[in-house]
């Protein structure tokens, strides 16, 4: 199931994906995923409710003076206690797990180069790598492409539809860019003030959805134009 | 170091961590230079440690509070030395680098012959340590407050050179030629372009160079070179107190030429 | 900008006359004597001469002298001194560090911090090594704590700075992915620090190895105790050979921590 969260800026979209796994607290509600109450969560529980939840961001957030491997690793520390962690020691399995993830996006050979000398696509990639380290049943991605090229974001989005197809992992996106959107997902929420106004398939959206979703036409900003790789 | 197979037979190596070389390196530079260096506890007086931090800033003996107090009117004409020569040396200093900056940085004179051997004689007085400079300088013109001005003026001169000089051949060079271009004569497109991007920067640097020196005052009056320093030397073996006091006063005196410094450079900007 | 022009005039005059002033209130006093300069000139020629003067044997230490008692060996006990107490003050100086960091533990106690590191960074070192002497010996132990307590206060404060800068964005993702604490700080902030802090350790070394001298005059260990020998016998030649083999040492370590620190970025 790929969704893509859409609706003007500041309508509350990251709002939303972040209370998902707790990143930003909600006052009242329940969030619940797998029969569990997300929002009611706490520390240790709340860590390893999180493990299973990778989540994309838009200026990437690698540790940019490590080099790629080690930022994949990073991913898997809430399987081990922090003894182990701290001092470097995963498991074999664990280093395969993170090759493999590397190998999946494709950047294989970047393996052991520090993470700031990657292209901002390349880096968006690791990011990804890492997140499928943790061996996620969803994905959240807060306006994974808004950072990079035209030609770039596509390549990009086709990564994260493979995953979903592939993997089978639930992938929910805040989108900047409605026609991306549409072309990538297959169920649309559409923010507007801060509530939900719109949830179904996205063959379903037409101009009149998307006017009341923004409350106005479509900007140009807001379609990304370059639809093929 | 060590190979991976991943699963789609792709085989990987992983190269070896580069900060084990560091992590060794520090405790074989350690385990060699702690030789020189003589660890004996057993020998070890703490208690000698609060009795002197007593001695300091209580007193003792014979004397009182009053004296105590009194004792800081005494520092009037050492600090007034000490200022004297903080202040003095390092406008003097400063004001003798400006010149000589110049002439080194490779993007003012072109020939080599002469920026290299003035950026080597600047290294040289550079990497004296002030307090040699300081002994150096009492023999040059015997002890006394003239010592320690001619003391600092060789330090301020060392590092406001070296730092002049990194700060020249940085400059942005486009309005220098964007002048020259339009028809100015070198010498003004020199003084429009050049000299005043690099005068903020000079006096910043003049009062960084200034805070140094007036923590150098201590030190300096101890080798005889005048100032605050004196009054230590002179009572370190029989009266604590004066010492004390004139710690407070040093203590005083940094504090205050910090917070101008602080001040001044926020105002530069 | 011709409006602005007779203001320049007026800072620039102003500034030479606050010149004029300091150099005037520099050479007042009777404790100044200005005839002394008169007889440089001919002095100068002599110091030199005389400077040059190196005494090998007592350089190395070889001859009538012992190793131990030879120049070379105590410039090796002055770097020992400056190397060991750099590290053991840079050690002490990352809780600091810590601590003084505003965006990790708020205004309150960075600011608690802070002063009490710049009372620590204040106090003079030849003080300080006096009062250590008193408890630890006249020897170059008390000179390493001298030198270590005093870049406590240096570095704890250029730390805070690094740390305060730090890209925190690894913070987030870290979270995300069910972090704790301590997994945080060795996944997202020492990867990203750790360059930072050794680069400012490198530069403090530089700047402690001169420092070093000083602690001799009071027998804290290091060149220092020499120079007072050379100081009281007024001896150019001493002074030369102890100026030779400082400037090598100093120049080495100036060279070896420049080029360190440009592979730190």
């Amino acid at each position: 199931m790929c969704t893509a969260i859409i609706g003007v800026s500041g309508a509350g979209k990251s709002t939303l994906l972040r209370s998902i796994n707790k990143m930003h607290e909600i006052s009242e509600g329940s969030i619940f995923i797998d029969d569990v109450d997300v929002s009611k969560l706490k520390d240790k529980e709340l860590r390893l409710m999180r493990r299973n939840i990778g989540m994309i961001f838009q200026s990437f957030n690698l540790v940019k003076r490590m080099n790629v491997f080690n930022n994949v690793l990073a991913g898997r520390v809430a399987y081990h206690n922090t003894f182990k962690t701290v001092f470097g020691l995963f498991p074999k399995e664990d280093k395969l797990i993170a090759l493999e993830a590397l190998e999946t996006m494709g950047i294989l050979e970047k393996a052991f180069t520090r993470a700031d000398q990657l292209s901002g696509g390349q880096q968006q990639r690791v990011a990804l790598a890492r997140a499928l380290a943790q061996e996620p049943k969803v994905i959240l991605a807060d306006e994974p492409v808004a950072s990079l090229d035209p030609i770039t974001t596509v390549q990009v989005m086709n990564d994260f539809l493979k995953i979903n197809k592939a993997l089978g992992i639930t992938i929910i996106a805040n989108m900047h860019h409605v026609d991306l959107a549409l072309k990538y997902a297959t169920r649309i929420i559409g923010i507007k003030g801060g509530y939900v106004v719109f949830d179904g398939n996205a063959e379903s959206v037409n101009e009149e959805v998307l006017f009341n979703i923004y409350g106005r036409t479509i900007r140009h900003d807001e379609m990304l134009g370059a639809t093929d790789a | 170091m060590r190979e991976f197979t991943l699963k789609s037979v792709a085989k990987v190596k992983q190269p070896f961590n580069k900060i084990w070389f560091v992590i060794g390196g520090l405790l074989i530079t350690t385990i060699i230079f702690a030789q020189f260096i003589p660890f004996t506890p057993s020998s070890y007086r703490l208690s000698e440690l609060g009795v002197i931090f007593k001695r300091l800033f209580v007193p003792y003996g014979v004397r009182t509070w009053n004296d105590y107090f009194g004792y800081f009117k005494e520092m009037q004409t050492p600090l007034i030395e000490s200022i004297q020569i903080s202040l003095g040396g390092t406008i003097i200093g400063s004001v003798l680098a400006f010149p000589v900056a110049f002439l080194s940085a490779h993007n003012v004179i072109k020939n080599k012959f002469i920026s290299v051997p003035i950026k080597l004689i600047m290294n040289l007085v550079r990497s004296i340590p002030m307090i040699i400079l300081a002994v150096l300088a009492t023999f040059m013109v015997g002890t006394g407050v003239l010592s320690g001005i001619v003391a600092i003026t060789l330090f301020s001169f060392g590092i406001m050179a070296k730092m002049l000089y990194e700060a020249i051949e940085t400059v942005d060079m486009s309005p220098f030629e964007a002048l020259e271009s339009s028809g100015a004569n070198k010498l003004v497109a020199f003084n429009y372009a050049i000299f005043s991007q690099i005068k903020p920067i000079y006096l910043g640097y003049v009062i960084y160079v200034f805070e140094i020196n007036v923590r150098s005052s201590a030190v300096l009056g101890y080798v005889g070179a005048g100032g605050i320093g004196q009054v230590i030397s002179d009572n370190i073996l029989y009266n604590y107190n004066k010492v004390g006091v004139a710690i407070i006063t040093i203590f005083i005196t940094v504090i205050v030429v910090q917070i101008f410094s602080n001040w001044t450079r926020r105002k530069l900007k | 900008m011709y409006g602005k022009q007779p203001k320049r005039w007026i800072i620039n005059t102003i500034f030479v006359v606050l010149l004029i002033v300091v150099i005037i209130f520099t050479f007042s006093g009777s404790t100044i004597k200005l005839t002394r300069l008169k007889n440089l000139d001919y002095t100068l020629g002599d110091m030199f001469r005389r400077i040059i003067k190196i005494q090998w044997d007592f350089f190395f230490g070889v001859g009538d002298y012992q190793f131990s008692q030879g120049i070379v060996h105590l410039v090796l006990e002055t770097f020992a001194i400056g190397f060991l107490g750099t590290l053991f003050g840079a050690i002490l100086a990352i809780p600091f560090g810590f601590l003084g960091a505003e965006s990790l533990v708020g205004k309150k106690v960075a600011k608690i911090s802070e002063v009490i590191l710049l009372i620590i960074r204040v106090f003079p070192e030849i003080i300080l090594a006096i009062i250590l002497v008193k408890g630890f010996g006249m020897n170059a132990f008390s000179g390493m704590l001298t030198i270590g307590l005093h870049s406590i206060g240096m570095l704890g404060k250029l730390f805070s700075e690094a740390i305060d800068n730090m890209d925190k964005s690894p913070f987030e993702a870290l979270d995300s992915v069910g972090a704790n604490v301590w997994q945080k700080i060795r996944y997202g902030v020492l990867p990203n620090i750790l360059p930072d802090l050794s680069s400012i350790t490198l530069y403090r070394l530089d700047i402690n190895v001169r420092a070093v001298s000083i602690l001799g005059l009071v027998s804290a260990g290091g060149i220092g105790s020499i120079l007072t020998i050379a100081s009281s016998m007024w001896s150019w030649e001493l002074l030369g050979t102890i100026l030779l083999a400082v400037i090598i040492m100093v120049m080495l370590v100036d060279f070896i921590s420049s080029s360190l620190r440009k592979k730190l970025v």
